[in-house]
């Protein structure tokens, strides 16, 4: 495959949440040959870490970014020319294995599979660009080239790096020949590394990741490589399901990325408690829509946040990015704990209450029958979850990212409560309470704003205005 | 030559009763002889219908031996008797019914299936069991003795060997320690001229093993080990001898092993004129002739002896043939001692 | 609470059990009027008598064979070899007849042998020896290895009072080389039961008797770059694999040291343990530094070759450091 004119290397993009990777290896310097196919550069980003194999015959003419260098998915980051002497292809070259190729399949047909024909580099050579996103192991083990025993991984870094979700080959080795020690990767973990170069093939980037259906999710690596849990007497082991690994991967990462806060309210829900009443047999009469507090709740939420524009916000590198939409998640549990979806209803802010009902019925049974389409799970920028349908009074959600905020809707019981009459005298009465649990990421909300926004949704609610919906 | 001196033949009632034997502890006598010889018939029979595991091992030949020797311990005194001598089992009072178990691998074999054939004991009878290594016992009976003569108790150890043993170093070992302690000890030899296929003359250049006691400062006795009287008689000599402080002695019993080594050797290496000139001096027939012409003993006498032990050695091995076998899950238990192995009548 | 040798430990433990339990006799060559080869009885025959405190001919069979009898009996008898090397002479009584006589035939054994061994200090082939592991390998007899004075009476009392037989090896080069406070009144330390020399977080150095100094030493050497645990097993059966593996738990680094010759030596199966057991925690092959697989030579410079020094330890906590 030698070719005419020089031929551009981009940065491929390794899945349809990868924005960006960073050059970790040039494997051939300026000047030297190569065959199409050959590996030319190993790279990182957030779900994988690869080689990439050269789009051409020739010669490495331009290399346009350094090693560490990140830049964006299909900037050009080096230049094949052509000059060289044309070479049949070089025997070393990678062949897909027959597991990777089944690997490649399944994962086209998962949700991240649809902008596949998108990625230029895998539109020069899709088989090993897309081939290396399922590699099984997170360490493909190094062909001569030199790095030597840095790729050893000592069984107490291996446990470690599967505990932490880490690269080990991200890690500075200290060891000999640059091997990577146990306080190398501790200290790796304590400086934060970890989630900046998370392991590769990793679970897709966020909402996808507790969102996708179970059957549709790609094989984390990382965790997959973990090692293996030995029954002890009284235990039963069973493998992670794709899903549970996605959940568990997206959780810890979302814990090490957002400075989780979390407040609570406590509501009177009698003004809500009697709007549904009233409501209730009218959408079930005029629409056939069953109405539960939810959408009362969410239809206030989406109100409030109008107010409170950084409630629907998303911290992006220093800049902070406000959505001037609110696609809502809804948190739903499928049976028997098998794992968590969380669908989002996009432009909610559009909806009235009937419509927003309408918008969660439909999704929720769409996530529960497990036909959610890609495009259901992705893009939320606010998301509500309701434990309190089973009993729950108090919970500390864990931010869905990038989002920067989480409401945690809990159950809805009588208490007794102190009531101030006009005239300013204290009885107890029993009123329907409801407490309500906000997370917020303290990065860029304070406290302050969450309180006010709390505040603002409780006074809504309280003071429920049926005419407003 | 010969400085051991060699034991008369027991020629009448009255010098046996001299010797601390009245005329039912001669039936005791006839009984254990009885008994012991029928046990390991018996068992020779088990083994042979596969109801024994392992290899079988009898001391047919050995019965006066062991018999006329553990006749004459005293209640406190100790041994350590081996392979061929069932007999010193059977008159410290072992339950036959723990001798078939034992052999059948049984848990309520004296060593609960660990341990197989006579490679057992009862400590509350004041034995301890063998190992395989024989003349290792003797050193362990020296020790015996040696805790005697700390708390001066007058008590005395049996150790038991034979002409096999008597070639290895801790026999020499026990023996030349016991003998510079004056401990008392009787060192019994089972003398039955084969170790294994071994005879007498390449264990041993000396006449008599008796003769070596004098080197180690002790008497020597040889016996004649199908005589259960005289044996008798000259083990309580030395017994008695040990226990008034007179240090110990080395009485050799000749006798001999009138079957192979294990019940696997056909013994065939044993001249047959050998064999048939023991077999005239079998020491039950020898005992039992012995009663009839001194002792007025009675053919009825003789039937019902003979019918308590049939019926002894039948109610054994039925009840031994219950006995479960061990549980493998208890293959680990024991092999360290807690305080409560202490709680033994030796230790109070 | 005095300041004791270890030789005064061992002698001072023995003394208080044989004055506080009249069972406790002792039994050896020369231990009565000369006072023992090293001196630990010197004086025990004057206060105790000839037959508590007993001469015995050259004879390590009838010595530790006759223990046992005795202690079938009710006594609680102390052997001494005078060298641990003679205890080959002694093997069939103490693994034919006493470490099998408790799961065969149900009788406890409570015999305590002292063996003093170890080398250096030229004692040649048959003067130096660490035979423990032979020993280890025997299910039924226990192994004690004390390092410090106050290990030294503790474990002897502890051994004393144990139900079975006990392998008490006492190393010749701490005798009077090992200062340290002991505690005057009677005090047992638990069998089985290792402790921590020193503390530390980098490696974990795993070994006993003599060798526990000398790792010692090279731990305060390194002490500026590494921190060096050293856990000191005492016991060698049974043995401590708790504080073993939780300490090779933190440091993820191991070295184990002894004094015994390599192959089938007992931090064999130290190794082989921590990699049955604590393999996810390991961030190095596990090391082992001990004496060469050779008979123990005379000349100082061999000798001094055969037995793991300061340096030995140095180098491969370097190494295990590096890797």
């Amino acid at each position: 495959m030698a070719t005419e004119t020089a031929v551009d290397v981009v940065m491929p993009q390794m899945g349809v949440s990868v924005s960006e990777g960073t050059i970790t290896k040039w494997l051939k310097s300026v000047g030297e040959e190569i065959s199409a196919d050959e590996p030319l550069l190993e790279i990182s980003t957030d779900k994988v870490d690869t080689e990439v194999p050269s789009p051409a015959t020739g010669t490495l003419q331009e290399i346009l970014s350094q090693e560490g260098e990140t830049v964006a998915v299909g900037t050009k980051i080096a230049v094949i020319s052509p000059e060289g002497a044309p070479a049949a292809e070089a025997a070393d070259v990678p062949e897909p294995a027959t597991a990777q190729a089944a690997a490649e399949s399944e994962d086209a047909s998962g949700a991240e599979g649809e902008t596949a024909t998108a990625e230029p580099a895998q539109e020069a050579e899709p088989g090993p660009a897309e081939t290396a996103e399922a590699r099984p192991s997170p360490q493909p083990p190094p062909a001569g080239d030199g790095r030597g025993d840095k790729a050893f991984v000592s069984p107490v870094v291996g446990r470690i790096a599967a505990e932490h979700s880490v690269d080990v080959t991200q890690v500075e080795g200290t060891g000999r020949g640059g091997r990577v020690t146990k306080k190398d990767i501790l200290a790796f973990i304590d400086s934060g590394g970890a989630k900046e170069t998370p392991a590769p093939a990793q679970e897709p980037a966020p909402p996808e990741a507790p969102a996708k259906p179970a059957e549709r999710a790609p094989e984390p690596a990382t965790v997959q490589a973990a090692t293996p849990a030995a029954p002890q007497a009284g235990e039963t082991v069973e493998p992670m399901t794709p899903m549970r690994k996605g959940i568990a991967e997206h959780m810890r990462r979302s814990l090490d990325t957002a400075a989780h806060v979390t407040t609570t309210f406590e509501v009177d829900m009698a003004r809500v408690v009697a709007a549904r009443e009233k409501l209730k047999r009218e959408f079930q009469e005029k629409h056939g829509v069953k109405l539960t507090y939810l959408p009362l709740i969410a239809r206030a939420t989406i109100d409030t946040i109008g107010d409170w524009p950084w409630m629907n916000a998303e911290v992006r590198g220093d800049s902070i990015v406000v959505k001037q939409y609110v696609n809502l998640g809804i948190a739903v549990a499928l049976e028997g704990g098998k794992g968590l979806i969380v669908p989002v209803i996009k432009s909610t802010e559009g909806l009235n209450l009937l419509g927003l009902t309408r918008a969660i019925i439909a999704i929720a049974d769409r996530a529960r029958s497990k036909k959610l389409l890609p495009d259901d799970v992705q893009g939320g920028t606010f998301t509500i979850t309701n434990p309190g349908g089973f009993g729950a009074i108090h919970g500390t959600p864990i931010i869905s990212q990038p989002q920067v905020a989480i409401l945690d809707v809990e159950a809805l019981v009588k208490r007794p409560v102190v009531v101030t009459d006009d005239d300013g005298n204290d009885s107890i009465a029993i009123r329907p309470m409801m407490n309500l649990c906000l997370s917020y990421d303290h990065r860029l909300v304070d406290g302050a704003y969450a309180a006010q926004f709390m505040r603002d949704l409780r006074e809504r609610l309280q003071t429920w205005d049926e005419s407003a919906y | 030559m010969a400085v051991a001196r060699e034991a008369e033949p027991v020629s009448s009632l009255r010098e046996v009763k001299e010797a601390g034997l009245d005329r039912e502890d001669l039936l005791n006598v006839y009984r254990s002889l009885l008994l012991t010889r029928g046990i390991e018939d018996r068992g020779h029979i088990l083994y042979k219908q596969g109801k024994i595991p392992g290899s079988f091992y009898t001391g047919r030949g050995n019965e006066a031996a062991s018999v006329g020797v553990a006749t004459a311990m005293g209640p406190d005194d100790v041994g350590t008797p081996l392979h061929r001598d069932m007999g010193v089992h059977v008159v410290r009072g072992v339950e036959p019914w723990r001798i078939f178990a034992q052999y059948m691998g049984r848990v309520d074999g004296p060593t609960r299936g660990r341990d197989g054939n006579v490679h057992m004991a009862d400590n509350k009878l004041g034995l301890i069991a063998m190992v395989s290594h024989l003349p290792a016992m003797l050193p362990v009976a020296v020790g015996c003795a040696l805790a005697f003569r700390i708390r001066e108790e007058k008590r005395v150890a049996l150790a038991w060997f034979g002409e096999g043993a008597s070639a290895r170093g801790d026999t020499h070992e026990g023996m030349n320690f016991a003998g510079t302690r004056r401990l008392p000890v009787v060192f019994v030899c089972d003398n039955n001229q084969w170790a294994y296929s071994t005879p007498t003359h390449l264990e041993y250049a000396c006449e008599n093993l008796a003769d070596r006691a004098q080197a180690y400062g002790f008497d020597g006795v040889v016996v004649d080990g199908t005589d259960v009287l005289a044996v008798y008689r000259e083990a309580k000599r030395a017994i008695e001898k040990a226990r008034e402080g007179g240090g110990p002695t080395l009485l050799e019993c000749m006798t001999l092993r009138m079957e192979g080594h294990a019940v696997h050797d056909d013994a065939s290496y044993v001249p047959k004129e050998m064999f048939e000139e023991w077999a005239k001096r079998d020491p039950l027939e020898r005992f039992r002739s012995w009663l009839r012409e001194n002792a007025d003993l009675t053919d009825e006498e003789e039937e019902e002896i003979a019918g308590q032990i049939k019926k002894t050695l039948s109610d054994a091995i039925r009840r031994a043939d219950e006995s479960p076998l061990p549980n493998p899950d208890d293959l680990t238990e024991g092999v360290y001692a807690s305080p409560e192995d202490l709680d033994t009548p030796h230790h109070k | 609470m005095a300041v004791k040798t270890y030789l005064q430990a061992i002698s001072d433990g023995l003394r208080q059990e044989m004055q506080r339990d009249k069972r406790v006799y002792v039994i050896g060559e020369d231990i009565g009027v000369y006072g023992g080869a090293f001196k630990v009885t010197q004086g025990f025959q004057e206060e105790f008598g000839a037959w508590r405190v007993i001469d015995a001919p050259l004879s390590e069979t009838a010595i530790v064979g006759s223990c046992t009898g005795a202690a079938i009996m009710g006594l609680r008898p102390v052997a001494e070899m005078q060298f641990a090397d003679f205890i080959s002479c002694a093997w069939d009584q103490l693994v034919t007849v006493a470490a099998k006589q408790r799961y065969r035939a149900g009788t406890a054994v409570p015999i305590v042998v002292r063996l003093p061994s170890g080398g250096g200090f030229s004692g040649g082939p048959f003067h130096s020896q660490n035979p423990e592991s032979s020993f280890a390998h025997i299910p039924g007899l226990k192994i004690v290895c004390p390092a410090t004075p106050a290990d030294a009476k503790g474990l002897l009392v502890s051994a004393i009072e144990d139900p079975n037989p006990v392998l008490y090896f006492e190393h010749k080069h701490l005798y009077r080389r090992i200062k340290d406070e002991v505690p005057d009144e009677r005090y047992t330390v638990p069998l089985g039961k290792a402790r921590v020399h020193r503390e530390g977080d980098d490696v974990t150095v795993v070994t006993w008797g003599a060798m526990v100094y000398t790792a010692d030493e090279a731990a305060k050497q390194l002490e500026s770059d590494l921190s060096v645990e050293i856990v000191d097993l005492r016991s060698l059966s049974p043995w401590d694999k708790e504080a073993v593996l939780t300490s090779v738990e933190k440091t993820s680094r191991a070295l184990v040291l002894h004094e015994d010759t390599r192959t089938g030596g007992f931090g064999a199966e130290i190794v082989a343990t921590i990699m049955e057991e604590s393999f996810e925690s390991l961030d190095a092959p596990v090391k082992r530094v001990a004496a060469p697989d050779t008979p123990v030579p005379f000349s100082p410079p061999l000798e001094k070759k055969f037995i793991p020094q300061v340096e030995d330890v140095l180098a491969g906590l370097r190494d295990l450091a590096e890797y």
